[in-house]
């Protein structure tokens, strides 16, 4: 009787948690899509800033503030991709889960090699990141280690159910390597492209192309009509294979290049969700790589 | 690394030719001496592997806060990465208070600078109230002004608080604006801020006046409160986000209630001003958001500010209600509709010329009176025009003095336009004309400002 009666106890307690999802509340999409790779059924997922706004300027909503409050894990960029925002959203969220130092706030950069960390920096330099490039979110190699990361912090959190999230994570694995040998069968090496935005180079770095000059002067600076000028000289001269844009940064410049160098404007989603066929991480690299070599 | 390796295979040479050994036959000799070579440089590894090891570990000692920035490669992609700018990784600034990175707060400075234009003499501006409201008049000059330069430091304190302080210095010198605590881990969604803070009353009152989207407070800010609001209050606040499935934050503050509209630092001992608000939030469609809420404060008044060589002693009441629509389709569009309604009710007694003058005056004053301000911004790239219509005395506009309601002539109002440039996150150009009706007599004010907000240092946080 004594026994049964613990072994129910038993049960109750270990059952308990299993009911309950983890609540991943994901600053950006791709976050939020990888974090769906490895968590599947076992978590329940918000992502808070949508592809069709700028994830640097976004406010602290009071719908991201709630869903922060309610958050068992908050999973975000980091090297300050978020800095006008995150701050305020983890203090106004009072969930003591998130707060920094806590295994509940879960920075995705934690877990790859940075590029272009600049050596000194100002802001006369434009909205360059002080902590270097934020947007490796194109680096296969960097996103599956991230995953990784993703799948210790869930075990960490709801360990009864780290079995699923390991194998959740060697399916990611096998599904990436997959696609990797798909992706660099395709000829995107030796190539060389104008960017908007400093926005590819984990891109460029992973797939073997060059950027060779972008259409901002500077960083968040659009381009002044001088500048343009001093492009249109460059691109006729180098021939570029493309002009590299997002569905919301430099349609109308790259118009203006294109009708004047005949150089094609090549639209990259700049995150999942930004174009209709960008469902998923993968999905959304797909129509990144396919956009390069069309 | 090389010159390690140099250092140590130098001597391992000499010691090797010196040895007895030398006189034996040459192909033992250099099996001898590839032998200790290979011991060398596994003694080498071994080493650079403790190196690495002790390098790592100090560095996570010294300074936790700097690790985090670090990056950590991974053992299946160190290999890949292209060594772009990665000689920053393990520079570290110290000095003989330790780290930088973990003794220095957060620091911030925000200029706020304007040229003001009137039809006005300067002389008619700075005696300019609005009668039956405030006598303070709004305290710029025509010309060149500087504001402010408002310093912010803030950093966490340890786990458990953040410290924030706002100090604003101006030509006339330095203020403590605001010090203040807030908790982040209090269970159930608590939170508390302590020291001295903006009231959390209303939506602009909290708000520093460089985040305004005009140069100045809107007109019933200015008759109830003073062109800041509230101001900087001592006291402490307790909010609270339930757990539930829409935004609501719900808060009580209690102040210590020195402002010079509403309470008067010598009202009474102690703190004597209490401040309940509740705010909720809903997301209309993919891009809309609303957020709306009522607030009151209320407390114990003396004050000088109802006319000149005036005291008005009694109580205090108001109450808001704030609404905000944000439409933020792109980054290049957007638009915001905000409004705040304010009712101030007062009761006590008026006391014309000085307390111990016999010949001053003491009658009964009843004042309940209301105003709103309703102002739309819309965005366009680096640009946003916007337009704000202030009225005073819309709904009531009891000033009761000794039993009989005077009759305090026109209404007050004020309309504005302004058009603003971004060309970057740290700076603002303002050009705002307004044409203001407030002083009742007929005297018309047409103002234009044009201003200049720069700031500098650590990323400034958006609030919604």
């Amino acid at each position: 009787m004594r026994k049964s009666a613990i072994a129910l106890i038993a049960i109750l307690l270990s059952a308990s948690p299993s009911f309950a999802k983890v609540k991943v509340v994901a600053t950006l999409p791709w976050i939020g899509s990888v974090a769906d790779e490895i968590g599947k059924e076992r978590v329940e997922i918000t992502t808070l800033v949508k592809a069709n706004q700028d994830p640097h300027l976004v406010d602290a909503k009071p719908s991201m503030i709630l869903a922060a409050r309610k958050a068992d894990i908050l999973m975000y960029n980091g090297l300050d991709l978020e800095i006008g925002y995150l701050p305020i959203l983890i203090e106004s969220s009072r969930n003591p889960k998130i707060q920094p130092g806590k295994p509940g706030n879960f920075d995705c950069s934690h877990f790859i090699t940075v590029l272009e960390i600049p050596v000194s920096v100002d802001r006369s330099m434009g909205d360059v990141h002080p902590l270097g490039n934020p947007h490796y979110h194109y680096s296969p190699a960097r996103i599956l280690s991230v995953a990784g990361g993703m799948a210790g912090a869930l075990s960490a959190l709801d360990p009864s159910h780290a079995d699923a999230y390991k194998s959740n994570l060697s399916a990611f694995r096998e599904k990436i390597r997959a696609k990797e040998k798909e992706w660099s069968a395709l000829s995107t090496k030796g190539r060389r492209f104008v960017a908007y935005h400093k926005l590819f180079e984990y891109l460029a770095a992973d797939f073997g192309f060059t950027i060779t000059a972008y259409v901002e002067p500077k960083p968040g600076i659009p381009p002044s009509a001088g500048h343009i000028e001093r492009l249109i000289e460059t691109i006729k001269e180098t021939r570029p294979d493309g002009i590299l844009l997002t569905p919301y940064y430099g349609r109308r410049e790259t118009d203006f290049l294109t009708q004047k160098t005949g150089v094609r404007g090549v639209v990259i989603p700049h995150d999942v969700g930004a174009t209709p066929g960008a469902r998923d991480w993968f999905s959304f690299m797909d129509q990144t790589l396919s956009a390069l070599v069309k | 690394m090389k010159i390690w390796r140099r250092l140590v295979l130098v001597p391992s040479l000499f010691l090797t030719m010196a040895s007895p050994s030398f006189g034996q036959d040459v192909e033992s000799r250099l099996k001898t001496l590839e032998d200790t070579t290979k011991a060398q440089q596994q003694k080498i590894e071994e080493q650079q592997r403790l190196i690495d090891e002790l390098k790592s570990s100090l560095g996570g000692a010294a300074a936790p806060g700097a690790a985090d920035t670090v990056a950590r490669p991974t053992p299946g992609e160190a290999g890949q990465a292209t060594g772009q700018g990665q000689g920053g990784t393990t520079a570290k600034v110290t000095g003989i208070f330790g780290g930088s990175a973990m003794t220095n707060p957060y620091i911030s400075l925000i200029v706020n600078t304007f040229f003001y234009g009137s039809d006005q003499k300067q002389a008619e501006l700075d005696s300019r109230m609005i009668p039956g409201f405030t006598n303070v008049p709004v305290g710029v000059h025509k010309g060149f002004n500087l504001d402010s330069a408002e310093l912010f430091l803030f950093a966490p304190v340890d786990p458990y608080l953040t410290l924030y302080a706002n100090i604003p210095v101006t030509e006339s010198g330095t203020e403590l604006e605001e010090a203040y605590f807030v908790t982040s881990s209090l269970p159930a969604g608590l939170q508390v801020k302590g020291g001295k803070f903006k009231s959390g009353f209303g939506r602009i009152n909290a708000q520093h006046p460089h985040a305004w989207d005009f140069v100045d407070a809107p007109l019933n800010y200015r008759a109830f409160m003073g062109t800041e609001g509230t101001g900087g209050e001592k006291g402490v606040q307790l909010t609270w986000l339930p757990d539930l499935p829409v935004y609501l934050q719900l808060g009580v503050e209690a102040l210590q209630g020195d402002n010079d509209q509403l309470f008067g630092a010598n009202a009474k001992d102690g703190p004597h001003a209490l401040t309940i608000f509740a705010k909720t939030s809903m997301e209309i469609g993919d891009s809309g958001t609303i957020l709306f809420g009522p607030s009151f404060i209320r407390g114990k008044a003396n004050i000088p500010t109802v006319a000149d060589n005036t005291t008005f002693t009694g109580d205090t009441d108001l109450f808001g209600f704030e609404m905000v629509y944000k439409w933020k389709p792109s980054r290049e569009r957007g638009f915001v509709l905000q409004s705040e309604y304010l009712y101030r009710k007062q009761s006590g007694d008026l006391r014309t010329g000085d307390a111990a003058d016999p010949a001053s005056t003491l009658e009964s004053l009843k004042r309940a009176q209301d105003g709103i301000y309703v102002q739309g911004l819309y965005q366009i790239d680096r640009w946003r025009i916007g337009a704000r219509y202030d009225v005073l005395d819309m709904f009531k506009k009891d000033f009761i003095l000794s039993g009989t309601q005077q009759d305090l002539g026109k209404r007050p109002w004020r309309a504005t336009g302004a058009l603003e440039f971004n060309p970057s996150e740290f700076t603002r150009i303002r050009l705002q004309y307004s044409r203001d009706e407030s002083s009742r007599d007929g005297k018309t004010n047409n103002e234009l400002y044009l201003q200049m907000l720069l700031g500098i240092g650590a990323h400034a946080a958006h609030s919604f």
